[in-house]
């Protein structure tokens, strides 16, 4: 088998010049996003040229899309997002149709046909999954009010640009019936997805994760092998539905993706998958925002460089607009209709897909998909920088925007805790001390990797957190940072070393360690306590010895108190109540 | 969607049931996902891009190890078994290339048989051990270390094969270019690096892809200087060696990413294997015998030679009975370079390595057992004129104590012993302890804990109290299982362990963490009810460590 030996060059390129011009964004603070977008600019057809799109970073980015969604499928709990779906709908239909027509309107008066004045309209309706969802990741906002708002709308959107892919992909139609059809299709086969992962995460997904949840890498890699599944089934419907007699049925990988995630969400391992699967998620999207300006040549995409600066320009206000006004109508409050929108101003990487299949079906030339495209690449660059400025500017616009002051009736947002007691590890060492604290702390969280300790600790009303406390999703869901008290029964030297980084100043700290120099340390890095287990139980173990050889009575007394603690029922017993002294006093 | 991404779909999707199968009777993963490349293979003709992919999976297995390599560590290993790991290899090896080339395959081909069977695995070998390893037994280390060593080897041969082959230049050439690759490795990771992880700031999201450039940069340096990439990849891991406590976001990401390629990386072994002949039958089945059988029975041989008890020698032998994943990655750059080009080794050697490992879980199930049969043919007898040598016993001793083992606690229970004037003798295994043993101790016993003859020397029928220090469900049970007169004082680390224990009949189980907790319980108790400051806490505790 005669096999290059060589790996892509392409990808090395793209690797390496993303990283140099990511590391210089960095340095100026400009968000990541950009610098991919300009690194596939600056290596592609439009300046240097030296890098084409190949199968494999095809592949990548595709990837990159699917991880995603696949990742923001992971964060959404059905019963946190149930009480906004109403209004989501609410806004996000009148939304596009509002955006559809003033794109069109736009086009139309810096002189396009009808036809794809239309077609721009409808590709420049939806915001940018990959932007949004990915701004929103970084700054911890996916699971705000605004950013619950967001994702639902871009969800309905991607409905959308599926439907409407579907009716472009079947061609020129011959009539209304068959656009019916499609979208009846198209339709149907959402729900029935839908229906399939929601009733997945009801049935057969709970025992299995259960049973893998404490093996990391085959739990990792089982997730990824649901989510393929969701990914695989979408791209070959066709293929599933061609005994039925179906044709030209189109699903988006992106929303197999999504709902694979979902259903995993509705698990309570989900949390540590969410760290597992975002590196990759960030290496595979890097290459899809490399990859945006990697298909077009220069003439194609500058073609009608004017008209995209005009419509780009104008329609990014116009669509604040339409979002404000629409999350206002439905009661919001106005910091959480002004985020809400500023997030949503650019044109969608879809846009672009949209054009694309609008070009292969003869409806627009190659000109006007060039033009697409550079009002998305416009769009998205300046938007990126409203969304991380997204609260300076809302703080700054505030005192303009008090007539739309109202009375929020939707709160939202996770459960914060504070000066509270978090402890890592639920085992011999801590249970006892968790009963202790609980009586002293009015929150205790206790994070743990196994399901049946987390299971117990729920049961017995703790705040349980299932999960590795390396990851730092986990620590933000402890609330380290604002804890009182933190003990931690774990011994490795790196994760207590974390923690005493985070943690705050004027937290008292326990830790566990192993041996002498851990202890040593770990007491340099600021714990108050070190607990070493076996020094303490050899000590324990010569009081035990001594009693032995010359005190038998109270040798005796020693293990009788002993066996009972080891022979309790109690999951969290008492028996701390009557540890004062020990054998030796 | 593109090709290539609809048969990365089918692999993974195909993966997933086996991965539950190999989870639900605990069965290591490697196998499962080749077994599942084979299933996967039907549906897939084009494995060409999908080879690329899985050799970003070789490249970040030798990436990690790279950056996990700790170079302390390779001193300690070099110092404790490298005898019995390179003399296993050399002889292991050669009788597997000797049986290629009695069934009349080309010694330059049977040399991968050699290679196959002469490593072991450390993926499923130490992750198999666990358990062993954090409880410091014997034999946990001593495996631990022989695998170690077989990785150093393995990458080694790696080196060499690039440099042999692509030989546009002379091989001294060749060298020299990876010699110039590794040094420029260490020279970024002693001053680029931590300037790298400054500049990402809190930014895993950059560091991880900076990294994953640098790796590239390397395979791609590797690539120009036409040496394997296996050197670029192996050297990239040199140049980012870091605590992981720096950068815990980078080292938990690399992981993801090593984990997804590794996968693909698998189940692609496992599509390039074609149906099974008479010939690869044999092939296998003899590999399988020279892994399974031959390789542990001459590492006990070599380790029970060097002075380790039967016991240990024989259970930490057990967990080398596989073929390494660095042995087939050997195997597939020796494929892809056009070096081996028999389809018969190279199905062969997939097939033993996937039986193997298999096999290797089963065996450590029943290691135990394994080594009650051995014993109990006798083979191992030789071994008591070995305890007898290596121990000193006064002749008679009555209501004395045993203390078993001699780690943390052992030293402390003997301390107290000689305070109180009373007559006990230690017994231990650990070739790492016996220098403190001899030189401690007037009485002492150098064997192990489950074999009769070691208590029979102690004179346990004369003892009056057997504390065991050793953190062991087969120890405890064996000493319940000897019916002593003696008082037996039992450790667990589990409650419900523990309460068996106690119920069969032990007069006191220790179970460290609880007597810990104890302690622990204090000391909150003295913080909340405000007896002590956290700095007064931490000043006594700062004191008792440098006493003790």
């Amino acid at each position: 088998m005669p096999i290059d030996s060589a790996l892509t060059v392409d990808l090395a390129i793209i690797l390496l010049s993303a990283t140099v011009v990511g590391f210089l964004a960095k340095q100026t603070g400009q968000p990541t996003i950009i610098a991919y977008i300009i690194t596939g600019v600056i290596i592609g057809p439009v300046v240097l040229g030296i890098v084409e799109v190949s199968e494999l970073t095809e592949t990548m980015s595709e990837l990159g899309l699917a991880f995603l969604l696949f990742l923001l499928g992971i964060k959404m709990r059905l019963d946190e997002v149930r009480h906004i779906l109403l209004p989501v709908a609410k806004i996000s239909i009148p939304q596009m149709i509002l955006v559809a027509l003033a794109g069109m309107g736009l086009s139309l008066a810096v002189g396009f046909t009808l036809l794809e004045a239309f077609l721009i309209g409808l590709a420049v309706m939806y915001s940018s999954t990959a932007v949004v969802i990915k701004m929103l990741n970084d700054k911890d906002e996916a699971t705000s009010l605004h950013g619950k708002i967001d994702v639902g709308v871009l969800l309905v959107q991607d409905i959308v640009v599926v439907i409407i892919l579907a009716v472009l992909a079947a061609g020129r139609p011959d009539d209304i019936t068959q656009v019916a059809t499609t979208l009846a299709v198209v339709l149907v086969l959402v729900a029935i997805i839908t229906a399939a992962a929601i009733g997945a995460s009801q049935s057969i997904l709970p025992p299995i994760f259960r049973r893998i949840a404490d093996n990391k890498e085959v739990f990792f890699l089982v997730a990824l092998s649901w989510a393929f599944l969701f990914v695989f089934v979408s791209d070959e419907i066709n293929l599933f539905l061609a005994p039925l007699g179906f044709e030209d049925a189109y699903l988006s990988i992106e929303m197999g993706a999504f709902l694979a995630g979902l259903s995993i969400a509705q698990l309570p391992y989900s949390k540590e998958l969410q760290d597992r699967v975002n590196p990759l998620t960030d290496l595979f999207v890097m290459i899809f925002f490399v990859s945006v300006a990697l298909e077009l040549q220069a003439e194609e995409l500058l073609y009608y460089w004017q008209e995209a600066i005009v419509v780009a320009l104008a329609l990014m206000p116009i669509k604040l607009a339409i979002f404000f006004l629409l999350i206002d109508w439905q009661g919001f409050s106005l910091e959480t209709t002004f985020l809400g929108s500023i997030n949503m101003m650019q044109i969608s990487e879809f846009g672009i897909i949209v054009g694309v299949a609008a070009f292969q079906g003869d409806f627009i030339e190659v000109e006007v998909l060039g033009f697409l495209t550079l009002v998305a690449l416009i769009t998205m660059s300046l938007s990126v920088y409203f969304i991380e400025y997204n609260h300076w500017l809302f703080e700054r616009t505030r005192p303009y925007l008090s007539r739309w002051d109202t009375d929020a009736e939707f709160e939202g947002g996770k459960r914060e805790y504070n000066n509270h007691a978090v402890v890592i590890g639920y085992d011999e060492v801590t249970r006892q001390a968790i009963s202790l604290l609980n009586e002293e702390y009015e929150d205790v969280v206790v994070v743990d990797r196994q399901v049946d300790h987390i299971t117990t600790l729920e049961e017995n009303g703790y705040n349980a957190v299932y999960g590795d406390f390396r990851s730092e999703t986990i620590r933000k869901d402890a609330g380290l940072k604002r804890a009182d008290l933190v003990l931690s029964s774990s011994v490795e030297p790196a994760i207590n070393k974390a923690l005493l980084k985070q943690a705050k100043d004027d937290a008292t700290v326990f830790v566990e360690a192993k041996n002498k120099a851990d202890a040593r340390e770990l007491y340099e890095h600021g714990a108050h306590c070190v607990i070493m287990s076996t020094q303490l139980a050899g000590d324990r173990l010569v009081d035990y010895l001594e009693g032995y050889l010359s005190d038998k009575e109270e040798f005796t007394e020693a293990i009788e108190s002993g066996k009972d603690l080891l022979k309790g029922e109690e999951v969290f017993p008492d028996t701390y109540k009557r540890i004062r002294g020990g054998l030796d006093d | 969607m593109t090709d290539l991404l609809t048969t990365v779909a089918i692999m993974f999707i195909v993966a997933g049931p086996f991965l539950l199968f190999a989870n639900r009777f605990s069965l290591p993963s490697v196998p499962f996902l080749i077994i599942a490349g084979l299933v996967a293979g039907q549906f897939v003709d084009d494995t060409d891009l999908i080879l690329e992919l899985a050799r970003y999976g070789i490249a970040l297995l030798v990436f990690t190890f790279g950056v996990q390599i700790s170079l302390s560590s390779v001193r300690t290993v070099l110092v404790d078994s490298e005898i019995a790991a390179l003399g296993q290899i050399v002889v292991v090896g050669s009788l597997g290339v000797g049986f290629g080339v009695v069934l009349g395959i080309p010694v330059e081909e049977a040399i991968y048989l050699g290679v196959a069977v002469a490593l072991s695995s450390t993926i499923v070998g130490t992750a198999l051990l666990q358990t062993e390893i954090r409880r410091n037994l014997v034999r946990g280390r001593l495996a631990q270390s022989i695998q170690f060593v077989q990785d150093l080897v393995g990458i080694a041969i790696l080196l060499v094969l690039g440099a042999g082959t692509l030989a546009a230049d002379p091989i001294a050439t060749q060298v020299g270019y990876g010699v110039t690759l590794l040094l420029v490795a260490v020279v970024i990771n002693r001053y680029l690096f931590e300037k790298i992880g400054r500049l990402a700031g809190d930014s895993d999201e950059l560091l991880i892809i900076g990294v994953v450039s640098l790796l590239v940069a390397f395979i791609g340096a590797a690539e120009l200087a036409g040496i394997s990439i296996i050197v670029g990849a192996f050297a990239a891991g040199l140049a980012v060696r870091h605590n992981p406590t720096e950068h815990l976001g980078l080292f938990n990401g690399i992981t993801s990413i090593r984990d997804f390629f590794v996968a693909i990386f698998f189940v692609t072994l496992g599509m390039l294997v074609t149906s099974p002949t008479v010939e690869k039958l044999i092939l296998v089945s003899g590999l399988l015998i020279l892994v399974a059988v031959v390789k542990p029975v001459l590492t006990t041989g070599i380790l029970i030679y060097q002075g380790y008890e039967p016991r240990s020698a024989t259970l930490a032998s057990l967990s080398s009975d596989q073929v390494s994943e660095f042995a087939l990655i050997i195997l597939i750059e020796a494929w892809l370079l056009g070096i081996l080009t028999n389809q018969a080794v190279f199905d062969a050697i997939i097939f033993a390595a996937a039986a193997s490992m298999i096999t290797s879980s089963l065996s450590r199930r029943y290691a135990e057992d394994i080594y009650q049969v051995v014993s109990s043919l006798g083979l191992y007898r030789w071994g008591n004129k070995q305890i007898d040598e290596r121990s000193e016993m006064p002749d008679s001793l009555s209501n004395h104590v045993i203390i078993v083992g001699y780690g943390r606690q052992g030293p402390k229970l003997a301390s107290a012993c000689r305070r109180l004037d009373q007559p006990y003798v230690v017994i231990e295994n650990d070739p790492g302890h016996r220098e403190d043993v001899v030189a401690d101790n007037e009485a002492y016993v150098y064997g192990d804990a489950m074999e009769p003859y070691t208590w029979e020397k102690a004179q346990a029928d004369s003892a009056q109290l057997i504390i065991s220090t050793v953190n062991s469900d087969p120890i405890s049970e064996r000493l319940l299982g000897f019916d002593f007169d003696a008082d037996l004082i039992l450790r667990s680390d589990e409650v419900e362990k523990a309460n068996r224990l106690l119920d069969s009949g032990a007069l006191y189980v220790t179970i460290s963490d609880m007597l810990a907790s104890e302690q622990l319980i204090k000391q909150l108790r003295a913080l909340i009810d405000g007896k002590m400051t956290r700095e007064e806490l931490k000043e006594n505790q700062q004191a008792e460590l440098e006493l003790d």
